[in-house]
């Protein structure tokens, strides 16, 4: 009797362990992730290499993440080369084939994604360009929806017993989206075509989706750091417009941001570029509730 | 005479590099213009839709990349004391061949410094497996093998001008060029940290230390790279060497060594600041054809640290003995200023003391100027 028990134990364990077996994923920043288990929901394992308040353009290849991704099922990835610094060694390196480029668990999760900024030629001269178009398409919750979709689409492949669970997480998701949305645009349809200027080249999807207003950068050329000749042209461009708001991101200092805010008595509003930018953000929607209402607090 | 020189070469070097740091003050007159232009077009712009937006055309290309190295130096060795000239250009082609496997290759154009004229080579071409079971990884080709940390690396790619004195004494001015196999693999451990095993065989190609083996005598190497997260800002690498190779007493050497790299980079401002630390040794035992064993040492230890976005510093101390040889050796200290305008471009400026117990001792200040075009790999961590 104790010997069929035991067995029965055995048995349990093995197909209790197969049945709850998590399929593991990393992504390359922190949205993905948080999208990834809204969708996976507890069927997955997500774990982000880039922090919130990391550039995503900068990420060290740590030899700990290739690990990391020898063992995942699944890779998730902004693309358009947001990455293209540092994914590639990570991704050469970690004798995985699932997660290659072309494998069942590589999701490029700017597939079907309007892109903006799409350039027609391409040249150096101008600094850090994206042949793609540019890839802070996250920064449209709209575009959220279209991220969850392609998770799910790959959720699916690798795992399609669960292929209702999955679509029913991804509908909660889209629904979330669309009723935070409309929130979002009420609060801030007051401040609608407001002027601002950004540090980088990285809000035209927030910029489209809650009708601001990018009038310049405070980098000459994406990628390249402020310059004095720029900063004056700013200050001169802001006391003409009479632009009082600057938009600086968490991984850039805020000396330059500071400097002209100053010169013009402006403001300097650091937003979340991604999630887990700041400890409240935990989630892809705190994302767009902090940056609403930094932006909101701002303003008024 | 020497003085005013030294004085002239370094003022043109420093111009250079102001030159880059002011290269964008345009005029304000200027800055209006593009403010018109900027608002006409804010004004003309179309609004933006969901309408999706036809990509770059996808492409089966390689990754090409060229990478010129030009060099100025002055010199208190010897009577021609000034040199500049192009060093090298790299040319590199990489690309995934199909699901199974990627593909490498680097031409080199060097300059021969005796009569100043270029010939082409070839340095690596490898094709390296990225779907193996069990962790492993096979490359199989010419490849710069795991013997050091420094040694895989290429010149563009190493933070001073001049490669560890170590390096050139015991191999060559770029280290060790191998052909034949090399097989990785992820050590899985209780820890769960990342600890790769290296092991490469085949034939070396003729240096300071090695040669290419007159029999069946191959170039063995072994490598154990331990990579220790201490926070989300700092790192640690310990790794470990050891090669057995024929050498020119038609006997072997055999070599051990040593390598610890600490980083430290903030992650939140890791594009700021950032501190590395990195120190190597290898310990050379050449038999001879007398029976006779001679043992020499190499090692060098060196600090960097990026004081803003763009420009780094750094000092180095070598040693290094003369394999075969004993009692023999240099001890160089190295002083670095490096600017990185962008990613594509880096000057650099390095000072060096070479003392040396067997040649007359000298100094040296070296400019050197990186710049790439092209879609280069990145490199590793």
């Amino acid at each position: 009797m104790k010997k069929y028990l035991f067995i029965n134990i055995l048995v349990m364990l093995f197909f209790g362990s197969s049945v709850h077996s998590q399929i593991k994923i990393v992504t390359t920043i922190p949205d993905l992730k948080s999208i990834a288990e809204a969708v996976g929901g507890d069927r997955v394992d997500a774990f982000s290499i880039a922090t919130g308040y990391q550039n995503p353009h900068f990420v060290d290849p740590k030899p700990s993440y290739i690990l990391k991704l020898s063992k995942a099922d699944m890779f998730i990835t902004v693309g358009l080369d947001l990455e293209i610094g540092w994914v590639p060694p990570l991704l050469n390196s970690a004798r995985n084939a699932k997660i290659q480029k072309g494998g069942e668990g590589y999701v490029d999760a700017s597939v079907n994604i309007p892109l903006l900024q799409v350039p027609s030629n391409v040249n150096r001269g101008e600094g850090d360009i994206h042949i793609y178009g540019n890839p802070h398409y996250w920064l449209d919750p709209l575009n959220g929806k279209i991220i969850a979709q392609n998770i799910c689409t790959a959720l699916t492949k690798i795992d399609p017993d669960h292929r209702s669970e999955f679509q029913a997480n991804l509908k909660k998701f889209n629904d979330a989206v669309d009723s935070k949305i409309k929130e979002w645009e009420m609060k801030l349809s007051k401040y609608k075509n407001t002027k601002v200027i950004v540090y980088h080249n990285e809000w035209p999807y927030f910029e489209q989706r809650f009708g601001l207003k990018i009038i310049d950068f405070l980098e000459p050329k994406p990628g390249i750091p402020p310059t004095p000749s720029q900063l004056a042209k700013i200050i001169n461009l802001m006391k003409r417009e009479n632009i009082k708001i600057i938009i600086n991101s968490p991984y850039f200092t805020a000396d330059a941001a500071n400097l002209v805010a100053r010169n013009v008595n402006g403001k300097v509003v650091t937003l979340g570029t991604s999630v887990s930018a700041y400890p409240s953000i935990k989630t892809y929607f705190d994302l767009f509730d902090y940056n609403v209402q930094q932006l909101l607090m701002a303003m008024q | 005479m020497r003085m005013i020189q030294v004085l002239l070469f370094q003022g043109v070097v420093v111009s250079f590099i102001l030159a880059q740091i002011q290269a964008d003050s345009s005029a304000v007159a200027d800055s209006l213009l593009a403010i018109e232009l900027q608002a006409q077009m804010q004004n003309q712009a179309p609004t933006q839709t969901t309408t999706p937006v036809v990509r770059s055309a996808p492409t089966t290309n390689p990754d090409m990349s060229a990478i010129g190295d030009f060099r100025t130096l002055y010199s208190t060795n010897g009577s021609r004391n000034i040199e500049t000239y192009f060093n090298a250009l790299e040319v590199q082609l990489s690309s995934v061949v199909d699901p199974y496997a990627s593909a490498n290759f680097l031409f080199s154009f060097g300059r021969d410094s005796l009569n100043g004229d270029f010939s082409a080579g070839l340095e690596v071409a490898t094709l390296t497996s990225i779907s193996l079971p069990y962790s492993l990884e096979v490359t199989l080709g010419k490849f710069k093998p795991h013997f050091t940390k420094v040694n895989i690396l290429h010149p563009h790619a190493f933070s001073f001008v001049e490669f560890p004195t170590m390096i050139k004494n015991f191999f060559a001015e770029e280290g060790i060029f191998m052909e034949g196999l090399s097989v990785s693999v992820l050590v899985p451990n209780p820890w769960d940290f990342y600890q790769e095993l290296d092991f490469e065989v085949g034939r070396s190609f003729v240096n300071n230390s090695l040669t290419n083996g007159t029999k069946n005598d191959l170039l063995y190497i072994v490598h154990l790279n331990n990579f220790f997260e201490l926070s989300d800002n700092s790192t640690l690498g310990v790794g470990f060497s050891g090669l057995t190779g024929p050498n020119a007493f038609i006997q072997r050497t055999a070599m051990t060594g040593f390598d610890i790299t600490y980083k430290w980079k903030p992650v939140q401002f890791n594009t700021y600041n950032s501190f590395t630390w990195q120190t190597e040794g290898l310990v050379s035992m050449s038999d001879t054809a007398k029976g006779s064993t001679i043992k020499s040492y190499g090692a060098y230890s060196m600090l960097e640290y990026q004081i803003e976005k763009r420009t780094f510093i750094g000092t180095r101390f070598d040693y290094a003995g003369l394999p075969g040889v004993e009692k023999s050796a240099d001890r160089t200290a190295s002083l670095l200023l490096r600017f990185q305008p962008t990613e594509f471009q880096i000057l650099a400026l390095e000072f060096q003391n070479v003392n040396r117990n067997y040649a007359p001792n000298y100094r040296q200040v070296v400019f050197r100027a990186i710049f790439g075009i092209g879609t280069h790999a990145a490199h590793a961590y």
